[in-house]
């Protein structure tokens, strides 16, 4: 496999591919956006503002699948956000890779002497990949909607959200926190998992060269449809965890 | 594969810029303009159902004037129908009462005519039969008393 290059700059070790792979991730989300809205118009809307419009709609048949109509206008910017950085997070690594050969050792992109001893004085060193097939990256994002969800739940639902840790008897309690824990965790994994195997497996059918094109195409459509299943399913799940924890049928009272 | 945090610190801070710079770039906007295509789409909604609304109490308006000029027209035509047969009526009343005058007028004529007739029948019946009684009586009596017995006898003829 692959090695990624990682630079140390003070007490940080930053991997490069990562860096590059978010950065040009969110450039490219922010950009198509930024297009989408170049020439808004009422009643004679442009193409790209159209495909932007099915997302904001399509955004809000999913979002309010999850929750009460009346609630959905908040989180329309969250799960926009969502879906379109992952989605395009996911196709990232798809198309090519930029792999460099190197025969010597340079300490300051973290391939040291031992390593290329270890690979028989020949390292690639990977320069591009899909973020979401970092696991270190899906937990960022997992991260950043476990902080919504429970902030949002002591915020909007106190009693509620406190009171459902101790459900249905207090003796459930570690139970809870189990499921707790486990939420972003899945959400993490998952999504790390499916993109991080799609890659795997684009770098397997490369080394059968050219008899692996056929398999190549197929399996790059199917990333493709893989892509878009996570991106959904990720922004999916993110507003069910908000929909449990911070809002509160008022049905429940009785 | 391994964990490196920085990736995990710098993808929460990219992702927050990024939620950021696009809901004040590009959902803020997008969202307003959908939401003014809805309340546009709103009003033009509403401005039909008010031409609608218009249009059928013009038409209900058409309606009862049609309506009314119909019943005029009707009204129009049943006066003047009762006007022309009264007219004929009229016509053939004073038709009738001239031809009782002609009538009258001619049986008044008659009348005059026939009275004449027997006026002058009467006279000539008397030139006559003095005529014949003077040659009856020729010389018995003079002109005097003869005159005085033609007199008496007309009477007599007239009186009868």
């Amino acid at each position: 496999m692959h090695e990624f290059p990682i630079v140390t700059v003070g007490p940080f070790n930053i991997e490069l591919a990562s860096f590059i792979a978010i950065t040009i991730s969110a450039l490219v989300t922010f950009l198509v956006a930024r297009l989408a809205v170049a020439n808004l118009s009422v009643d004679n809307p442009s193409k790209m503002q159209n495909f932007l419009e099915w997302v904001v709609d399509f955004v809000h048949n999913l979002i309010s699948s999850a929750m009460p109509l009346n609630r959905v206008k908040p989180f329309l910017s969250l799960g926009m956000t969502l879906i379109m950085f992952i989605f395009i997070s996911n196709l990232l690594g798809l198309p090519f890779g930029i792999v460099t050969d190197t025969h010597h050792a340079h300490e300051s992109i973290g391939i040291t002497e031992e390593l290329l001893e270890e690979k028989g004085g020949h390292v690639e060193i990977a320069w591009w990949k899909s973020p979401t097939a970092d696991i270190s990256v899906t937990a960022g994002l997992a991260l950043i909607v476990f902080v919504i969800v429970h902030f949002l739940g002591l915020k909007l639902n106190n009693k509620h959200y406190l009171k459902h840790y101790f459900h249905p008897y207090p003796i459930f309690f570690p139970v809870n926190i189990i499921e707790t824990i486990s939420k972003p965790v899945t959400l993490a994994l998952r999504l790390f998992a499916n993109i991080y195997a799609g890659e795997v497996l684009i770098a397997t059918i490369l080394m059968l060269k050219w008899v692996g094109i056929p398999f190549l195409i197929a399996w790059q459509g199917f990333s493709i449809f893989v892509g878009g299943i996570q991106a959904f399913l990720f922004t999916m799940l993110t507003m069910v965890y908000i929909s449990q924890a911070a809002i509160h049928d008022e049905d429940d009272h009785h | 594969m391994s964990w490196h945090w920085e990736s995990t610190v710098y993808a929460i801070i990219a992702f927050g810029i990024l939620y950021w710079l696009l809901s004040k770039y590009a959902f803020g906007p997008l969202f307003a303009i959908m939401e003014k295509r809805r309340e546009l789409v709103l009003e033009q909604m509403n401005t039909a159902e008010t031409s609608r609304k218009a249009a059928e109490q013009q038409m209900e308006e058409q309606k009862a004037a049609l309506q009314q000029a119909r019943k005029e027209a009707y009204e129009i035509i049943e006066q003047a129908r009762t006007t022309s047969s009264k007219q004929a009526d009229e016509i053939v009343q004073s038709a009738k009462n001239e031809a009782t005058r002609l009538k009258d007028d001619a049986l008044k004529d008659i009348e005059s005519e026939k009275n004449k007739a027997i006026a002058a029948l009467r006279t000539e019946v008397g030139g006559i039969s003095v005529k014949i009684a003077s040659k009856i009586i020729e010389k018995q009596v003079d002109e005097k008393s003869q005159e005085q017995l033609v007199d008496q006898y007309l009477k007599e003829v007239g009186s009868k």
